[in-house]
C-alpha cells in the first residue's frame, strides 16, 4: 500500500511538474516504508544548463547560414547590396548576353561547314551527270591519266 | 586567338587589383564576357580548319573544347564563392590566379598548331591544379591525390616529349597540319611500335584508360569544386583531343597496336561502372563513372571509323558538362552536410525540390537520355563498335545499362525515399546554386538541336 501511495504521490508531482515546468513541491518528503525521496531539484528556478554534447546534425557553429542576417540571400555575398549585383551581372552576362546572344548566333551561322553547298552540289552534278549520260559516280578520286608516277628504281 | 588570350591573362591583375568586396563580381562578369569572344569561331565557313598565325588555328575538334573551356571558368568561380569566403583575401586572389592560368593554359592547348606547344601547356595544365588539389582540398588524402595525379601524368608523358623530338629531328616538322601527309616507310620495326606506345601512353594515361586510372578517384574526390570540375570537364578531354589529333599520323601501325587499349578499354568500361553500384562516397561515384565514359571515347578513337570520331566529339563535350554539373551537384549537398557520404543526405527531393530538379535532368543527361548529345555520343560509339567486332554489343550492351542502374542510383539515394532526421538544418538552394546549374544545362539542352557544332571534323 505504501508503494502505492508513494506511486501516486510521486504521480501527482510529476504531473504537476509536467504542466508547469518544475517541482510544485517546496518540501522534501521522505518515505518512511522505502527508500524514496521527492525533493525539489536543486535548480528550481534556474534554466536547465546548455546541453554539452554536440550532436553531429547540429549545424556547426563555424558554418554561417547566409540567410540569418539577409533573409534574400542569393548565395553570393555576405553584403546585401553585393550579393543582389553579383546576382544581376551573372544573369546579365552569363544568361542574356553568352546565351542568349551566342544561341542566336550559332542558330543563323551561315553554312556551317559548308553542308547545304555540298547537298546543292550534289544534286547539281547528279542532274548533269544523268542528262549527260555519265556515270554518276566514279571510282577514282581524280583523273588516272594526269597522274604520273616515278618510275620503276 | 589573342582576343581570348590576352584578357584572360588580364583577368589575373584583375583579380589582384580588384577592391575585395568586387572580386567575385569582377571576375565572373569578366570571365563571362571572354566567353563570348570564342564563339565567332565556331562560324566554320568550310570543312579545314581556320589557321590564324604560325602559332593558333582553330577547327571542328578544338573549337567545341575551346567553348567549353571558356564556359567553365565562370562557372567555376561562381562554384568556388562560398567555400572560399572564409579564406583571406590574397588566398581568393590566389585561387582565382590559378583558375585563370589553367584557363589560358587549356586555351592555348586546344588552339596549338604545334605539337611542341601542345605538349608544353599540356604538361603546364598540370601545375596550377596541383597547386589547387594540394592547398585547397578538403582532407588530408589530397596531398596522395596531388602525387598520383602528378606523377602519373608526368610518367605517361615523358616518352611522349622524347617521341615528339624524334619525329621532329627525322621529319621536320611538327606542324599539326603538315604531320598528317607525312610519308610512313612502310616496314614497321619494334621502334614503330615503341613509338606508337610512346606517343599514345600521356593519352592514355589522361583519359584515363582502364588500367592507369587511379589518380582519377583520388583526385577528382580530393580536389576542391572548381578543380572537380576543370578535372572532369576538360582536363580528361585534353587527352582524346591529343589522341585524335595524334592518330592522324600513326596510321599503319595503330592496326594492330591499338588492341590491348581496346579490350581494356572495354573491359574497363564495364569494370568501372560496377564499381559506381557500389560507391558510398558521392564524388567518387561521379569519379568512376567519368573513367567509364572515356573508355567510350577511348573504343571510339582506337577504332577510327568516322562514325566512331564523330561520336567520340560529342561524347567528350557532353560528358564535360555532363560531369561538371554532377560535382556541382554534390558539392551543393557537400557544402550542407560537410560530408561526401551519399546516404547521409537523403531524400532530399521533399526538402529541396528545385535541386531535385537538377539532379534529375542531371542523371538522366549523365544515363544517356534520348535526345541529348550524350546519346548521341554513345550511340555513334556503340554502332562504330558494333560495325569493328559483332561480339562488343554484348559489353557496350551491358555497360549502357549499368550506366543507367548507377545514375539512377544515385538519383534515387541522393533524392527520394525517407529524408533523415537530421538534416532538418539544411539551408534551402540559393539562387548561385540554381544559376550554376541552369548555366550546365542549358547548353546541353541547347546542343540537343544543334549536334552538328559538336560532331567534330568528320561531319
Amino acid at each position: 500500500m505504501a508503494p502505492g501511495l508513494l506511486g501516486l504521490c510521486a504521480r501527482r508531482l510529476l504531473a504537476a511538474a509536467a504542466t508547469r515546468g518544475r517541482l510544485a513541491a517546496p518540501v522534501r518528503w521522505e518515505s518512511s516504508s522505502a527508500r524514496a525521496v521527492i525533493a525539489p531539484p536543486a535548480a528550481a528556478g534556474k534554466r536547465e544548463p546548455e546541453p554539452t554534447v554536440r550532436w553531429q546534425e547540429d549545424p556547426e557553429p563555424e558554418d554561417e547560414n547566409l540567410y540569418e542576417k539577409n533573409p534574400d540571400s542569393h548565395g553570393y555575398d555576405k553584403n546585401p547590396v553585393l550579393d543582389v549585383w553579383n546576382m544581376r551581372v551573372v544573369f546579365f552576362f552569363g544568361v542574356s548576353i553568352v546565351l542568349v546572344f551566342g544561341t542566336t548566333f550559332m542558330a543563323y551561322m551561315p553554312d556551317y561547314r559548308m553542308h547545304e553547298w555540298a547537298r546543292r552540289e550534289a544534286e547539281r552534278l547528279i542532274k548533269y551527270r544523268e542528262a549527260n549520260g555519265l556515270p554518276i559516280m566514279e571510282s577514282n578520286c581524280f583523273d588516272p591519266s594526269k597522274i604520273r608516277l616515278p618510275d620503276e628504281d | 586567338m589573342l582576343k581570348t588570350i590576352l584578357p584572360t591573362i588580364m583577368l589575373i591583375p584583375l583579380a589582384w587589383l580588384s577592391k575585395n568586396n568586387m572580386l567575385w563580381i569582377n571576375s565572373t562578369m569578366y570571365s563571362l564576357a571572354i566567353s563570348i569572344t570564342c564563339l565567332p569561331l565556331m562560324n566554320l565557313s568550310c570543312d579545314n580548319s581556320l589557321n590564324m598565325s604560325l602559332l593558333f588555328f582553330s577547327d571542328s575538334l578544338s573549337t567545341p573544347l575551346l567553348l567549353l573551356t571558356v564556359w567553365l571558368l565562370p562557372l567555376m568561380i561562381m562554384a568556388s564563392q562560398h567555400h572560399l569566403s572564409k579564406e583571406p583575401d590574397s588566398q581568393k586572389k590566389l585561387y582565382i590566379t590559378m583558375m585563370v592560368l589553367l584557363q589560358t593554359f587549356l586555351i592555348m592547348t586546344f588552339s596549338a598548331t604545334e605539337l611542341i606547344m601542345f605538349y608544353i601547356l599540356f604538361e603546364a595544365t598540370l601545375v596550377p591544379t596541383l597547386i589547387m588539389i594540394t592547398r585547397w582540398g578538403g582532407q588530408t588524402e589530397r596531398l596522395n591525390a596531388g602525387i598520383y595525379f602528378l606523377f602519373y601524368t608526368l610518367a605517361g608523358s615523358l616518352p611522349l616529349l622524347v617521341a615528339l623530338v624524334y619525329t621532329q629531328a627525322s621529319v621536320g616538322s611538327l606542324n599539326l597540319l603538315l604531320i598528317q601527309y607525312w610519308n610512313h616507310p612502310s616496314i614497321q620495326v619494334w621502334g614503330s611500335s615503341a613509338l606508337w606506345l610512346a606517343y599514345m601512353m600521356a593519352f592514355m594515361v589522361k583519359m584515363p584508360l582502364y588500367g592507369l586510372h587511379l589518380w582519377l578517384p583520388k583526385a577528382h574526390v580530393e580536389a576542391p569544386i572548381a578543380g572537380s570540375m576543370v578535372l572532369a570537364a576538360i582536363l580528361l578531354k585534353l587527352g582524346g583531343y591529343g589522341m585524335l589529333r595524334i592518330t592522324v599520323m600513326l596510321n599503319p601501325i595503330t592496326n594492330f597496336m591499338t588492341y590491348p587499349f581496346l579490350m581494356l578499354s572495354l573491359w574497363g568500361m564495364i569494370m568501372t561502372s560496377s564499381i559506381c553500384l557500389r560507391q558510398t562516397d558521392l564524388k567518387s561515384l561521379i569519379a568512376y563513372s567519368s573513367v567509364s565514359h572515356m573508355a567510350l571515347v577511348i573504343m571510339a578513337i582506337m577504332i577510327q571509323s568516322p562514325w566512331s570520331f564523330m561520336g567520340a566529339t560529342a561524347l567528350m563535350i557532353a560528358h564535360g558538362l555532363t560531369s561538371s554539373m554532377l560535382f556541382c551537384l554534390a558539392n551543393s549537398n557537400y557544402e550542407r552536410t560537410h560530408s561526401r557520404t551519399m546516404i547521409l543526405a537523403r531524400g532530399l527531393q521533399m526538402i529541396l525540390p528545385l535541386m531535385a530538379a537538377w539532379w534529375l535532368l542531371a542523371s538522366l543527361m549523365n544515363l544517356a537520355l534520348p535526345p541529348s548529345i550524350n546519346l548521341i555520343g554513345e550511340l555513334f560509339v556503340t554502332t562504330a563498335m558494333f560495325s569493328w567486332s559483332n561480339l562488343s554489343i554484348i559489353l557496350l550492351g551491358i555497360n549502357i545499362i549499368i550506366t543507367a542502374l548507377y545514375s539512377l542510383y544515385m538519383l534515387i539515394t541522393t533524392q527520394r525515399g525517407k529524408y533523415t532526421y537530421h538534416i532538418h538544418n539544411i539551408k534551402p538552394s540559393f539562387t548561385r546554386e540554381n544559376t550554376l546549374m541552369m548555366l550546365h544545362l542549358t547548353p546541353l539542352l541547347l546542343l540537343m538541336v544543334k549536334p552538328q557544332i559538336i560532331l567534330g571534323t568528320l561531319y
